[in-house]
């Protein structure tokens, strides 16, 4: 795995017997942060898909959760998309839509388990992200952890 | 759905968790046993997108059935993403990434099953 120090490109990368280096001024999307951008990805496709089904098909069942679902799917997009880049200007970028989003989970998990009315339909925040085996909860602290990791220098 | 051939699917999907498993500890890249085994679940998952999409009119429910469409697509997507990113990252990561990519696989057979049970 490119220990990052010189952000070697992937073809000039010449063997994977490298381990975990300190990892000062890495690449965000490298290396453990390619399976985080995955996973991102991964969820910002969910979050998108569900919101836009949600809102076009039953908009008015819920407005409010629909709309918190479609506002985490585009801080999803966002994340992923700055982590990926990498650059200084997109992980700060991704650093606040990480921190957005554990806010996020946090306060709408506590309110849909606090006021269960407000919140009749799911969205991907309430009850801590459990109907996404709580990774929405998992990935932002991850993602901050990962921000600081590779910025450490 | 076809039962047996999601169950069949999981198993290879399993078993395609397991290869990369193996390699991330032996530290091996992307290799032809790991492609094969990913094709042949991509043939699987075919068959279930042809399958599925001939019965998806039986689910009543429009927002249920939108939601089945588009995860029977989206598994069909996840491999080759999966694979891609792996030969990109040339560390020990890119097995945590196959695995991974392996789970979610199941995961989403797992939700169009669940989708799908109602009106079995």
């Amino acid at each position: 795995m490119p220990d990052g120090a010189t952000e070697p490109s992937d073809s000039t990368n010449p063997s994977s017997s490298t381990d975990r280096t300190d990892g000062t001024g890495q690449h965000t999307g490298r290396g453990p942060g390619r399976l985080l951008v995955a996973v991102y990805g991964l969820l910002a496709l969910a979050a998108t898909g569900r919101s836009i089904l949600q809102i076009s098909e039953y908009y008015s069942r819920a407005p409010v959760s629909y709309l918190l679902s479609a506002l985490a799917a585009l801080i999803y997009l966002v994340a992923t998309i700055g982590l990926a880049r990498g650059d200084r200007a997109s992980v700060r970028l991704a650093r606040v839509a990480l921190s957005i989003e554990l806010v996020g989970v946090l306060v709408v998990g506590a309110i849909s388990y606090a006021v269960p009315d407000a919140f009749p339909d799911k969205t991907v925040w309430s009850h801590f992200g459990s109907g996404y085996g709580y990774v929405p909860l998992l990935l932002p602290v991850l993602g901050l952890w990962w921000i600081r990791h590779t910025r450490s220098a | 759905m076809l039962v047996p051939l999601t169950i069949g699917l999981l198993a290879v999907s399993a078993v395609l968790a397991l290869i990369a498993g193996h390699h991330l500890v032996r530290r091996k890249v992307v290799d032809d046993l790991l492609i094969v085994v990913s094709a042949v679940i991509e043939v699987g998952l075919l068959a279930t997108l042809v399958v599925g999409l001939a019965r998806s009119g039986a689910i009543t429910d429009g927002g249920e059935r939108a939601t089945f469409i588009a995860y029977l697509f989206t598994v069909l997507l996840v491999l080759p993403v999966t694979i891609l990113i792996a030969i990109k990252e040339r560390g020990q990561w890119a097995m945590g990434i196959m695995v991974s990519g392996a789970l979610v696989v199941m995961i989403l057979l797992g939700r169009l099953q669940q989708v799908w049970s109602p009106y079995a």
